[in-house]
């Protein structure tokens, strides 16, 4: 038992999966850094062009669009998501009657698939028979209705919504999960104290789950940073470039026009700049969290 | 403690020979040869093609060919994937011109050429040269694609005064007005995909006006995009939607659902390629309420008027990869495969197939009437043509133009400007 001792057991156990980490995580974004320094289509010889691809992308009218398209899913899932889930689980946490219930409606788009949401609400979207104009029309608002995913103006906003409600779900367990741990004595003692409810929830609640607050909202950035499937389902990218984000414009980059080494540096850029991102969030909020 | 340290190490290389060692063969002597293809759907001819295999497969003890099928929608991209990491399939289905030339330029498929002769005499040279990329042959196609079809309800047509389909974009235009003014919603477009517009409409009216020498002419620098014939075809776009040709949501249904709207009666016409013949003939109760045309002329125009934009269909294509005797076993299977008794069947599938074969009374009319347009000559698909980059600028261009975002003039001259960056 002491041939190795403690540390040696923990590097045996940990080896196998930090391996499969290297393999497939680590090794691969050194490998995007590599080919973003390429022109490679693929397939034939690849020709070292230096700095030329991040040169040429940040000339690119088309990427400095879909960095400003995520931009707004960020802000819109930071703002939106967060303060809602939470609201929600305030509500869900004053022992109501049917909180499981409420539970599970409000985790039900975490667990159901991208796809299925966003055909979904494509649906409801359409601008002829979609649920959502018919609605409007049927309480005498025709003039609100929109096409919704069809024009430039609105496709932004509409697929935002749909991304909203589609993780606050998420976070609503999270906090539901961190307001449970939060002692009753203290509340009892500030209640005794004669603080108001108002008082209790923003004095004592919020600063005792701030730091998964914290978490979420990073959670949520990176997640936001990332988002790819819902947008390629409901309008992939368009109409006309209207709901580009940074890693469909990755994709199309790299696989529909065949620019390995391009679609490679626009990865990088995600890389940087949603480490820059988190850097800056968690330095504001006061807490480390790397 | 050594006998867990061994158990993890030994655990862990048997997981990694697991990783490593699926590829063997699977033994019974004979050669074993995957195929990738899209064969997903449940249309008639795929299971035409499904069934030549299966047949092949049962006739030839010593040649296994084991099928992969993938969703069309995906298979391009895992193909290119794929290629990238040299981690083809033995035979892939593939599509001519420009979608294939990265993958033969990139030495990932091995030339046809030694046996290309067997095919000579029955498929026209001009639709093999579709698979011919510097002189090499690629792949055999199975079909003929034509992209630019207008598909209409006669009896909506009747509605609008109209007994015969317009033969000129004027009426075309005016037949269009009619329907709106009877509440009729005149064409169902589907391009949330982006690609209708520009391979469906642009490669037909495109040719209409400039001729079909233009396309290549402007690869090779000998003319250029900003061409007022060409900025002319775009603009054609630019009216119909401004006289509310297409639906109002055009740009959020794909290309599939608009089908849908048509068969459903809900619009008076639809613009498809071939590959909506089988689907609308047998979506609909009654075949011959509905018609086909070729697209109108345009006046001004430059082309044959005569003739639709079409490309050679799919085919298979070989990994380079492939040793001397699974090469053997690949050619014997083409030859079998790519053989009368697959072009009669797919002409009964209602395929426009490249090969000539007579047709007997049964057959419908409307495809009957679709397979002749082929005999006035091909022009360019622009898609099979031009670069993935020019393909990608065209097709959301065009889908700005119908938005308002851009004008045909700036369109034309951005592809300019991408062209002349490229190389």
């Amino acid at each position: 038992m002491h041939l190795l001792g403690k540390k040696g057991i923990i590097i045996i156990g940990l080896l196998p999966a930090l391996l499969f980490y290297i393999l497939f995580a680590i090794y691969p974004i050194i490998q995007s850094f590599y080919y973003s320094f390429m022109q490679w289509d693929g397939f034939s010889e690849m020709t070292f062009v230096g700095l030329d691809n991040f040169k040429e992308l940040f000339q690119d009218s088309l990427f400095w669009n879909s960095v400003k398209n995520n931009i707004y899913v960020v802000i819109a899932s930071v703002l939106g998501q967060i303060p809602i889930a939470l609201l929600i689980a305030l509500l869900l946490n004053r022992k109501l009657k049917g909180v499981r219930f409420f539970r599970t409606i409000g985790f039900l788009p975490v667990v159901l698939s991208t796809v299925v949401i966003s055909l979904t609400w494509s649906l409801m979207y359409n601008s002829k028979n979609g649920m959502i104009n018919q609605l409007l029309q049927s309480i005498g608002l025709r003039e609100l209705a929109q096409n919704w995913l069809g024009d430039p103006q609105w496709a932004m906003i509409a697929v935002l919504v749909t991304v909203i409600w589609q993780f606050v779900g998420l976070y609503l367990i999270i906090f539901l999960a961190a307001l449970q741990n939060v002692p009753d004595e203290v509340i009892e003692a500030a209640k005794m104290d004669g603080a108001s409810e108002w008082a209790t929830t923003w004095k004592i609640t919020i600063p005792m789950i701030w730091d998964t607050i914290i978490v979420a909202i990073i959670l949520c950035i990176s997640g936001s940073l990332k988002t790819f499937d819902l947008i390629y389902v409901m309008t992939n990218g368009g109409p006309s470039h209207s709901t580009d984000v940074m890693a469909l414009y990755m994709f199309q980059e790299t696989f529909s026009q065949l620019n390995y080494g391009y679609g490679s540096a626009v990865s990088v850029f995600i890389f940087f700049f949603s480490l820059i991102l988190i850097f800056i969030v968690t330095k504001v909020l006061g807490k480390k969290m790397i | 403690m050594k006998k867990l340290l061994s158990l993890t190490v030994g655990l862990f290389f048997m997981f990694i020979a697991a990783c490593s060692g699926g590829e063997e063969a699977s033994g019974n002597g004979g050669i074993e040869l995957t195929l990738w293809n899209d064969w997903t759907e449940d249309r008639p001819e795929n299971t035409v093609y499904k069934d030549i295999i299966k047949q092949f497969n049962e006739e030839h003890e010593d040649i296994t060919i084991k099928m992969e099928s993938i969703p069309h929608d995906q298979y391009e991209t895992k193909l290119r994937t794929q290629a990238a990491g040299k981690q083809l399939p033995d035979m892939m289905r593939v599509w001519p011109g420009a979608r294939t030339a990265p993958l033969a330029e990139g030495g990932v498929l091995l030339p046809l050429n030694s046996i290309v002769d067997n095919w000579k005499d029955i498929i026209p040279d001009e639709i093999l040269q579709d698979y011919a990329i510097n002189g090499n042959y690629y792949a055999i196609p199975s079909n003929i694609s034509e992209t630019s079809l207008i598909f209409y309800h006669k009896d909506k047509l009747k509605e609008a005064g109209y007994e015969q389909f317009p033969s000129t974009y004027e009426e075309l235009k005016k037949l269009i007005g009619m329907l709106n003014d009877n509440k009729e919603t005149p064409i169902s477009l589907g391009n949330k995909s982006v690609w209708p517009l520009q391979s469906i409409y642009i490669s037909t009216i495109a040719d209409r006006y400039t001729g079909s020498d233009f396309l290549g002419n402007v690869l090779s620098k000998e003319e250029t995009f900003e061409n007022d014939q060409f900025i002319n075809a775009l603009t054609v776009i630019k009216e119909l939607t401004e006289i509310q040709a297409f639906n109002e949501d055009m740009n959020t249904i794909d290309e599939a659902q608009a089908r849908s709207e048509f068969i459903n009666g809900t619009t008076a016409m639809h613009l498809a390629g071939s590959w909506a013949i089988g689907p609308i003939l047998e979506g609909v109760d009654d075949p011959d309420s509905i018609g086909v045309a070729a697209f109108p002329s345009f006046a001004g125009g430059e082309g044959d008027p005569s003739k639709i934009a079409g490309v050679a269909g799919g085919g298979i294509a070989l990994n380079s990869e492939l040793n001397d005797e699974e090469k053997e076993a690949a050619f014997t299977f083409l030859k079998y495969f790519y053989a009368e008794d697959l072009y009669q069947q797919l002409a009964q599938a209602n395929i426009i197939v490249p090969a000539d074969i007579p047709m007997d009374d049964d057959v419908p009319r409307l495809f009957q009437k679709a397979n002749r347009f082929a005999q006035n000559g091909l022009a360019p698909v622009y898609d099979a043509t031009l670069t993935p980059d020019l393909t990608d600028m065209i097709n959301n261009g065009l889908q700005s133009i119908t938005l308002d975002e851009k004008t045909p003039e700036a369109l034309a001259k951005e592809m300019q400007a991408l062209l002349e960056e490229g190389n």
